[in-house]
């Protein structure tokens, strides 16, 4: 006891401010790239409004089925990006993983990373689930390869399942379960 | 152009109204093995009333229009359902989930022709590229059903499920257009 689960070594996640998140998302989003390497629902583009009403609705469910932060940098507290729970099936102790990062120039910097461990330990120490799936665009290889350093294991592929700049692309099952988490904290 | 795409050999696919579809599923439902085969939700009695309501609301959703029942050729029995959900016309997806309420019905062929029946209707009438589904690894008998209708092992979700004081691997399996039409082409116009 005693550690703050929220904070990382570079960021620390936050509650969500609805208007101010549905700025950032709505902001984030005029780059197509946001929504595509999120989501396989089509790339769009949606008003402040809208995005705060679909973000308050979201966080109705008690218990939420969906559990939304906001990312911010430690040193300056700059929203950069959001994380959540989504599908979370607490009789079965699993849940989905999402993150996203807003803007190309915090890329590849470690927040992502940073963050996903964050997360981890909040499903593992305090949620105390047994494990966290999420599904990888083949695409997105940058992605792959952070989900692969926080201890995410690949557990197979939908064949052909995105149509993509006119190819088809892969969805890669990943999945960490508690144990192997452990391990990893263990420095085994 | 001949074909029927609503029927098989043995059953064929229906429209089914709410209070039909409420009665049926809370009949099925008391059957907590097949509930436990069909859905990684807790088991729970619910009356036919607040599942005629929950159906009213789920059918409204247009997505929801794919949901089908099942129906015997010869007696014109309703003894399950099979549905498409999650379609992502974006990318020609969409994931299908299948039950035979009815425990008579079992290893007799009957899901696996509904089934069959469906990978039709997504590959010839809605033109999807593929159609995904998951499956219990408890469940070895819709594995075979699955296989048998050309569905191939794709991933597995290790120990996701929490059930007899277990854990329970998800087995995820798709098949493609391609494949589909490689297997049954022949048969149709």
């Amino acid at each position: 006891m005693g550690q703050d689960l929220y904070a990382g070594k570079l960021v620390r996640v936050k509650a969500v401010d609805s208007q101010k998140l549905a700025e950032a998302l709505s902001h984030w989003g005029r780059d197509s790239e946001y929504w595509r390497l999120l989501s396989t629902g089509p790339a769009g583009l949606y008003t402040v409004k809208g995005t705060k009403e679909w973000l308050e609705k979201s966080q109705e469910k008690d218990p939420p089925s969906e559990l939304i932060f906001e990312i911010h940098t430690l040193d300056d507290d700059r929203l950069i990006g959001e994380t959540g729970f989504d599908g979370i099936r607490w009789q079965h102790g699993d849940t989905f993983i999402g993150i996203g990062l807003g803007e190309r120039d915090d890329w590849g910097k470690g927040y992502g990373t940073d963050a996903m461990r964050v997360m981890l330990r909040y499903a593992f120490t305090e949620l105390n689930l047994h494990r966290v799936s999420l599904d990888a665009f083949e695409y997105n290889p940058r992605a792959l390869r952070t989900y692969e350093k926080v201890g995410f294991k690949q557990e197979g592929r939908a064949r052909q399942f995105m149509l993509r700049e006119g190819r088809r692309w892969d969805l890669i099952f990943m999945g960490i379960t508690r144990l192997d988490w452990q391990a990893i904290q263990n420095g085994e | 152009m001949h074909t029927n795409l609503n029927t098989g050999q043995l059953v064929r696919l229906s429209a089914e109204e709410p209070q039909v579809w409420a009665e049926a599923f809370t009949r099925w439902s008391r059957d907590t093995e097949y509930i436990r085969l069909l859905d990684d939700a807790p088991a729970q009695a619910w009356s036919v009333t607040k599942r005629k309501q929950w159906l009213e609301k789920e059918l409204e959703d247009p997505e929801r229009s794919y949901l089908f029942g099942i129906r015997t050729l010869t007696e014109d029995q309703l003894i399950g359902f099979v549905g498409l959900d999650g379609i992502q016309h974006t990318h020609g997806d969409t994931w299908v989930g299948i039950g035979v309420g009815d425990r008579n019905y079992w290893s007799k062929g009957y899901g696996s022709e509904a089934m069959r029946l469906i990978l039709r209707y997504a590959f010839t009438e809605l033109n999807l590229h593929r159609v995904s589904l998951g499956v219990f690894a408890y469940n070895t008998r819709a594995q075979r059903a699955y296989e048998k209708c050309g569905f191939q092992l794709e991933g597995v979700i290790h120990q996701a499920f929490l059930r007899e004081g277990q854990r329970w691997d998800l087995l995820n399996m798709g098949i493609l257009r391609a494949e589909w039409l490689a297997q049954n082409g022949k048969g149709l116009e």
